[in-house]
Order: C-alpha cells, then structure tokens, then sequence
C-alpha cells in the first residue's frame, strides 16, 4: 500500500509517495502552471512510472498548498501549513518552529507537541519576504536562481537593500551594478533583506530547533542569513521542497488507516 | 415549524422565498425577495451565503431597506442625527426624543463591499486625498458628496479625542466640505490614580470619576443641542424610558449571542449574527423594529437549539472573531473552512453591555460611553476578549484587520499575546479589504490552517 502526498504550491508542485514504513519510495517536483490540475496529474504518473508503481498500489492521495482545491484526483485536501508541520516532525521531531519560505510566500510556523501546530504567521502579500526577491536578483546577475547562493561566499561586504518592496528594490540593484557594487554583495545584501523581513514576521516567538524549509532552503547562504536574523540556529531540513508533500502523505496513510 | 437550517445563495432564497410565501409568510413592509435588492446595486450579495430562515430574510430586508427608511423619515418632518464614532450612545438619546431619527454615516463603510465598489465611493474620497491609506470609512465621504445614499442629516454629531485618529482625520475633511459638525470629547480611558475615586463600567472596566463626569459634561452639552434641534427638553424620565428601550434591544442581542455561540451546533451563521449585533448600534434607523427582528431571530435561534438543529457541524472549530469585517463574505468563509462562530468583540462591545438604569440617566450613558472598548488600553481589551473566550468555550482566535483601518498599530499583537498566556490558544490574523476576491485562497488558507490547529489540539 502507497500513500502520495501532493503540495500543489504557488511555483512548484511536489509530489511525495510513501509506503506504509512512512518510507519515502517516489517523489518528484515539476514547475507550476496555467493547467494546475492537469500539471500536478501529468507528474503523479511521470513519478509512479520513473518508480515501477502501479497505480492502483496508491490508496490515498492528499492535496496541499494553494493550488489544494484544484486537485480533484485527491482524496482530500489539508493546508500547506499543517502538512508543513508534520512532515518536518516526521523529519525532525523536536522542531519547534519552521520556517518556510517558498516562491510566492512565507510562513513561519510554531510546533508543540507531537509537530502539532501551535500557531503561525504567513506572508504572501508582499514579495520582498519570499524566493520571487531572488528570482528578481538572478534575472538581473543572468543567473539561475538556484545558483545565486553560490557565489555568496565571496561576499565580503552585504550590500544595505533598503526598499521594503521587491519592486523598487530592483531599481536599487539596478543602480548598484551600475555603482559597480560586486554582484557576491548584492546577493548576499538580498539574502539579509528577506531575512530581516521572516524575523519581523516572527517577533518574539521564534524558539529552537529551527527547521529551514522551502525551496529557498536550498539557496545557499539562507540559512545563515536567517539565523542572523532570527538570533537563532537554523537548520535546513531533510528534503527541504518536499516537506509539505512529504506531510501530505503522511496525513494520507493516516486517513487511509482511519477509512479501513 | 422549523426547517433544516441551510446556506442559500440569493438566487436560492427566490424559490425559498416562495415556498414561504406558499405557508403564508406574514412579511413586514420592508419585505420581499431578497433578490430584488441586486436591482439596486447591492451585488455583492450574488457572493454571499444566506441563512434559509424567514427570520433571516427579514434582518435582510431591514438592513437593505435602511436608506428608504431614512428618506422616508426625512419626507415625515423626523429630525435626522448623524452619530459619528461613538457606536451606540448618541442614538440612545436621540431617540428618547420624539420624531427623531438617528443614524450612523460612519456605516457607509460598507457600501464599497455590498455595491462591489460600483457606487465610487471611494473613488470621490481618493479625489479629496482621502486615499487607501486610510480606513475605508472615507466612503462615507462620496457618500455625502454624491448623497445617493442617506439624507444629509440635521444635526452632525462626532466623538473624538481617544476613538480614532483615522476617524477624525476624515470627520475633519467632512467638517471642510461644508457639513458642520458638533464635536464632543472622548478621552482615554484610565485606571484611577491612588487616592482617586472610580466606578466600575458597563462590561467591567473602571475608570476614575472624574473622567465619568468629564464625559457627562459633553454628553449634557450634547443633550442641549439636540433639544435646541428638536425644540423640546429631554427630561430624565423620557431619557430613563429611551434607555429603557435601548436595553431591549441589548437584553435580546445578549441572549442571541450567548445561546448562538454557545450552543452545541451553531443556530445562526456567522454573517447573519454579525448584522444582528450591528443593530445595536443605531437600530436600522427603527429602534421599535429592530426589537421585533432580534426576537424573531432569538426565538429561531431558541427553536432550532431545542430540536438539535443547526448550521455545520458538532465538530466545527469553535472560533472567536474579532473586528468587523470589510467584506462580508470573509464571515461565510467562516463556515466554508469548518468553523463556527463563537464569540464576537466587533468593537462595539459597549453597545451591547446594558445601560445601568439605577443611575441618573446621563451618568448611566456617560459610564456607556467610557467602556468603548475603542478608547481604552489594548490590554483592556484583550483582558475582555479572553474573559469572553473562556465564557464562550472558544477555542481559536481570529483578529481581523482592514488595511489602512487599525486605530491601534500594537493592539493585535497585544491580544495575541493575552490568550497565548492565558488561554494557550491558537491566534491568526487576518486582513480583509472591501472587496477580497483576490484574497480569498489566501484567506481561505489561513482559516482552514486554524481550523485543522484545533481540532488537532482536541486530540
């Protein structure tokens, strides 16, 4: 028996099969789309083919993230925050807080016991606190997003981005380059802006162990940045663009064991 | 007989509606089917979920026909008062007068939501500077300029000081337009000094005297006004009777909330106890009507807890709400997410406590005045809403903000942080403005996180 779990997100979708070990057999990411449903079905099937599944070996599907209700191949929809929050506690079961940041939005989200949520805040009004504020920087360094972080090694001296919007602040890059600003700084000024943005979100009620998740988890130099920001060490999870499929199907095998 | 309570779109409510009629609904004057409203712009009520009940459709009908109801009271020789801020205690005593007529211009804030913006109401504000910084109030603004909407009223009343900056900003802007307004002073509320005396409040707060006094003192030189308006004196008695009535209305609005929130399955929706609550404010411009709606809408309410029957389910998260929504569709997402309504604190907290009647009357309403939950401490407030939490049984918390329309940058967070401490609850925030259609997956997102939060917390 298969569980799948599908986080339909505002950028990717990411789809998690597990067994019934909780064991992750399959999994895939695709870009997100006009078709949402067609899109997110299209990689279901591309994933169980690339694995030697049959179909009918899955029992449960649940849909996540924004794009949950679309999803009519699902047996049922769950938030991307609760799925977030089990699927890190699945990951890392003494996490307390999460810190997710994905292409259109971020979320910070507090865990009690058993990765049960406690609450969180979301942002997904403005993008200077999420991963489009990098695809901006990378479109002007004419570089893959998933490469900017590469080169914020180098930086020696973060350039100070002062815009709270990620409009404006492109005139402020623009102008930088123009200044003859390295572009290591500019990233790495960038990486520091949204996670000063997730620590104001944050306020007070951060506490450790901070789990990074998110596919800006994967750019390298975030998690430093954030835990500067946060004051505290963050720790990138385990499959970091999957946590909140990786949830989803976690929630499946349960439902499907509650259905038996 | 009591039908199964369900959520009609208003075109629903046209075929419901005749199957009323067909087991002789006795209407008010005011009513009819709830569709014909669209006819007037009101189209946001194509988005919206309505309760089934007859008693529903005529807290519609009242809430919908209010502008007829003022233009009538207008072509009647009624002497009509525009209160502004306070929410709930000029309105008292201005119908302690006869032939008087009192309503809120403020409430025009919701017509940008019910006309979808078509009215261009904020647009006329926008062109007076009065832009989307600030609170959507500013509709009342196109409101008098285009005067589409209400009569401009005979006498303006304002309170200002401690309410609302934003509110007075754009009072002002009114002021500049030609429309004079008589200003009375609200303070800030505060505890009493050592030493100093204080009287507990409506709703329990306390304040010092001497603030009770000062507000007494603008509420008489209020009281003056409107009798120089009216042309005849407001005496104690007929005051005392005025707050008598008022308590009426507040007496079947308490029983409404507590046994709708505190019932194993809500009896009413939450978007039609939210325009339930507002009657309480002003009335719909008819206090006498506005009694019978509330007890149609209690006995309903009574009926349907009786026999089991509500709207939802027994497991839905029982969620404390606070603030006014912009759009009132955010109240039917309530419902859609699996939540239920269970506890409300929309600002006016104080139009809903009653009116001490063993008191001389102006200090009874002075004491009313000073529990505004707008002009005290954040802290107050918190304080408040978690007592009402627990009395409630609620088990989350959401805090809904209208961009531009927070008269306190920290109170959000001071609530927040109040239950946490005190309660362990879930907290969210959300913001809706007028129209959120954009919004709504969003929205929808968060109240549904909070929604699978407390259920999980059951476990």
């Amino acid at each position: 028996m298969l569980f799948a779990g599908v986080d339909a997100g505002s950028r990717a979708i990411k789809i998690v099969i597990i067994d019934q070990f909780c064991k992750i057999v399959a999994s895939g990411v695709c870009d997100q789309g006009v078709n949402q449903t067609l899109l997110a079905e299209t990689l279901l099937e591309d994933v169980i083919a690339e694995s030697n599944i049959v179909r009918t070996e899955l029992k449960y599907i649940v849909a996540s993230g924004y794009g949950r209700d679309a999803l009519e191949f699902a047996d049922t929809t769950i938030t991307e925050i609760t799925c977030h929050a089990r699927g890190v506690s699945h990951l890392n079961p003494y996490a307390k807080t999460i810190v997710d940041i994905g292409g259109q939005d971020s979320k910070l989200i507090r865990l009690e016991v058993e990765g049960r949520v406690r609450d969180f805040v979301m942002n997904d009004r403005c993008a200077a606190g999420t991963g489009r504020f990098l695809e901006v920087v990378a479109e002007r360094m004419n570089m893959p997003v998933t490469d900017v972080g590469l080169c914020v090694v180098d930086a020696d001296n973060p350039a100070i981005i002062s815009s709270m919007c990620v409009v404006f602040a492109e005139t402020e890059i623009i102008g930088l380059l123009a200044s003859g600003e390295r572009p290591e700084n500019i990233v790495a000024g960038v990486q520091d802006a949204i996670a000063t943005r997730i620590a104001a979100m944050g306020g007070r009620s951060v506490q450790e162990p901070v789990i990074f998740t998110g596919g800006v988890a994967r750019i390298k130099g975030m998690d430093e940045a954030l835990s500067v920001a946060l004051k505290h060490p963050v720790q990138v999870s385990d499959h970091p663009q999957l946590t909140g499929a990786l949830g989803a199907a976690l929630f499946a095998r349960e439902r499907s064991g509650r259905l038996a | 007989m009591i039908d199964t309570p369900l959520l009609l779109s208003i075109h629903d409510w046209d075929a419901r509606y005749d199957d009323l009629m067909a087991r002789d609904l006795v209407e008010a004057g005011y009513g009819g089917r709830l569709s014909r409203h669209l006819d007037g712009g009101d189209y946001r009520l194509n988005q919206l979920l309505f309760d089934n009940s007859a008693a529903s459709l005529r807290l519609w009908n009242f809430l919908l026909t209010e502008e007829a109801r003022l233009a009538a009271a207008r072509a009647d020789g009624h002497t009509l008062v525009g209160a502004m801020k306070d929410l709930g205690t000029i309105p008292v005593m201005a119908y302690a007068l006869p032939n008087v007529t009192a309503f809120y211009p403020d409430g025009a804030w919701w017509i940008p939501c019910v006309m979808e913006l078509s009215a261009g109401l904020l647009s006329i504000a926008d062109r007076m500077g009065i832009d989307e910084s600030f609170c959507p109030v500013r509709a009342m603004l196109g409101a008098f300029v285009s005067e589409a909407h209400f009569p401009i009223p005979d006498l303006l009343i304002c309170s200002v000081g401690a309410t609302c900056d934003d509110f007075s900003a754009i009072a002002q802007r009114l002021q500049g337009l030609g429309y004079p307004i008589l200003w009375w002073e609200a303070v800030h509320r505060r505890q009493a000094d050592k030493g100093e005396d204080s009287v507990i409040l409506p709703g329990g707060f306390a304040a010092p005297v001497a603030q009770v006094d000062f507000i007494q003192t603008e509420l008489v030189r209020i009281k003056q006004a409107l009798e120089r308006q009216v042309g005849h004196l407001l005496s104690d008695e007929d005051l005392l009777k005025g707050i008598s009535v008022a308590n009426g209305v507040r007496c079947i609005l308490q029983k409404l909330r507590f046994i709708s929130f505190t019932a194993p399955m809500a009896p009413l929706p939450a978007l039609e106890l939210l325009i339930a609550e507002m009657l309480a404010i002003h009335y719909c411009s008819d206090q006498a009507e506005s009694l019978v709606v509330l007890q149609d809408l209690y006995d309903l309410a009574k009926s349907r807890v009786d026999l089991g029957l509500g709207h939802g389910h027994i497991d839905d998260a029982r969620i404390f709400w606070v603030n006014p929504v912009a759009d009132l569709t955010a109240m039917n997402l309530l419902e859609t997410c699996g939540g239920r309504i269970c506890g409300t604190e929309y600002l006016f907290s104080h139009a809903l406590d009653l009116i001490p009647e063993d008191l001389p009357p102006m200090e009874a309403l002075a004491r009313t005045a000073l529990a505004d939950p707008m002009i005290g401490s954040a802290r107050q407030r918190a304080e408040r809403i978690t007592f009402d939490m627990q009395l409630f049984g609620a088990e989350g918390l959401i805090i809904s903000k209208i961009p531009g329309a927070s008269h306190c940058a920290l109170e959000s967070e001071v609530i927040r942080e109040n239950i946490e401490e005190s309660l362990g609850l879930p907290v969210i925030e959300i913001e809706v403005p007028p129209v959120c259609d954009a919004l709504r997956s969003s929205l929808k997102t968060r109240i549904e996180a909070l929604v699978e939060t407390i259920k999980s917390r059951r476990k």
